[in-house]
């Protein structure tokens, strides 16, 4: 099992799902959200699968309960969108809000039966620009509320942001000292003969 | 070597003083250069005999982050965003309190909600006997004799496991599938437990049986699939949890085992540790846990 001091400190750094560009509400229109991409970053791709890694990971977290789903192809030229799906473009489905519990996410042919095929209510090109800028289109044509950081969440970040610019310090320390020691023991290895210098 | 003297001066004038007494001991020694005796002496003065622990080192709990079965999900799924639901696993690890050398826990379970069903089994048995209805009802996907024999010899194997009846042996062993089945640990056998008179439960178990084991003091194992509800993790994990209790106890004759930490993470997300409750003070509610990813 992993260490466990590596372990506790990755759940501290857990703060960066909770806060940071990423962390909205969406409305309670906005029904599904899914990415087209390319699997490499060439042809433009690069923003996209920034804002996957980075910053949809904080949207999931935040709206847990609306489905994302990425998909990705092998194709330069292919496109890069992302599409969001609201309620009202869709039939009113009275089945999925009536049942108090509801259907299994585990797929099974009551669920995988009929798929979707209403169309994305709003669509962004992710082609060649950044991943704020994509994150920007997507507050602006859904209309999603930002969470901001509360101030203990600040001081928080600010802590962390501290304690890996120490530790970076830490690091090049001790690759000095381990550096001077190595160097140390190859100089007496020379000396005794064991090697002979090249240099 | 001449160069590297003059570096080294300081040096050996300060570990001199201390062995100067054993440098000409061996005769060997003696031949080699001044330093290298003073180095090697040093080395072996200085090497003892570590005494090993027979237990793992164990931490305190009480300081480490613990989430409740919710939160954790809830974290999890938004680590797992955008991956395949079917190839990303939710895991449980658990870390126990036992001896290095102690016997290990190893058993397999059948999971309220198995995580993989998509295993393909074969028996092998009297094409028209009960045995045969009983495993066609338990989920197999081939029973027969002959006809297996007889595809298999052409090399269609489309199957991952293999049970056969023991009346059905002689005639398994006189087919010769040994040289076909065996590389690919298929072929059944008494020692491996794929030899069974009750064919219907020996498949029962193994369509979305889980096996685990015991592993420096750590007990891994797939639990569930991305998309399970919250509930559909709490029965598995119950049920995982009171299997391992029971073969704990099982054991507690020859050694005692606790269980010390229960870890739930995924394929893409650190290791959340568990605390127990199905859901905290100011957790979601599990009901926006158990749509589709």
């Amino acid at each position: 099992m992993v260490n466990i001091v590596k372990r506790m400190r990755k759940l501290r750094e857990l703060l960066w799902i909770r806060v940071g560009p990423g962390a909205l509400l969406l409305p309670k229109e906005v029904s599904k959200i899914t990415l087209e991409f390319n699997k490499h970053i060439n042809g433009g791709h690069r923003g996209a699968r920034k804002f996957w890694r980075e910053m949809l990971p904080r949207i999931k977290y935040r709206n847990p309960s609306v489905p994302i789903s990425v998909m990705r192809h092998s194709n330069d030229s292919g496109p890069a969108k992302l599409c969001i799906y609201t309620k009202s473009a869709s039939a009113p489905n009275p089945s999925q809000s009536s049942i108090s519990t509801p259907p299994s996410a585990t797929p099974n042919p009551r669920n995988t039966a009929t798929p979707d095929t209403t169309a994305p209510a709003f669509t962004i090109d992710m082609k060649m620009i950044p991943e704020s800028q994509i994150l920007e289109e997507l507050i602006e044509k859904t209309g999603a509320t930002i969470i901001e950081p509360s101030e203990q969440e600040l001081q928080e970040m600010k802590d962390i942001a501290d304690f890996k610019v120490r530790s970076e310090g830490d690091r090049v320390q001790v690759r000095e000292h381990l550096m001077k020691q190595r160097r140390e023991e190859e100089l007496l290895r020379l000396a005794r003969g064991e090697i002979t210098a090249t240099a | 070597m001449a160069t590297s003297r003059p570096i080294f001066a300081p040096l050996s004038r300060l570990a001199a003083s201390s062995i100067a007494v054993a440098r000409y001991t061996t005769p060997q020694s003696a031949l080699l250069p001044l330093q290298s005796i003073r180095c090697a002496a040093t080395k072996s003065s200085g090497k003892k005999k570590k005494k090993g622990r027979n237990t793992f080192i164990q931490y305190d709990l009480r300081k480490a982050d613990q989430f409740s079965l919710v939160d954790a999900m809830h974290y999890i799924r938004a680590f797992e965003v955008g991956r395949n639901p079917h190839s990303s696993k939710y895991e449980v690890h658990v870390r126990l309190r036992s001896l290095k050398n102690g016997p290990v826990v190893r058993n397999r379970l059948r999971l309220p909600h198995p995580v993989k069903t998509d295993v393909r089994i074969c028996v092998i048995c009297p094409p028209d006997s009960k045995h045969a209805t009983e495993a066609r009802a338990a989920g197999a996907t081939l029973v027969g004799e002959d006809e297996i024999f007889n595809q298999v010899k052409e090399g269609i194997v489309e199957f991952d496991r293999c049970i056969c009846h023991p009346d059905s042996l002689q005639n398994l062993n006189k087919a010769g599938l040994g040289r076909i089945l065996g590389p690919k640990g298929l072929m059944p056998s008494t020692k491996m437990g794929t030899v069974v008179p009750n064919v219907g439960a020996a498949v029962r178990n193994m369509v979305g049986g889980s096996e685990y084991r015991e592993k420096l003091g750590v007990i891994r194992m797939a639990i569930g699939q991305l998309a399970f509800t919250p509930e559909e993790m709490q029965t598995n994990v119950k049920a995982f949890m009171e299997t391992l209790k029971k073969d704990i106890a099982q054991m507690s004759d020859r050694i005692t085992k606790e269980i010390h930490e229960v870890v739930l993470s995924s394929t893409n997300s650190p290791g959340f540790t568990l605390n127990g409750e199905f859901r905290g003070p100011d957790s979601i509610s599990p009901k926006e846990l158990s749509g589709p990813m």
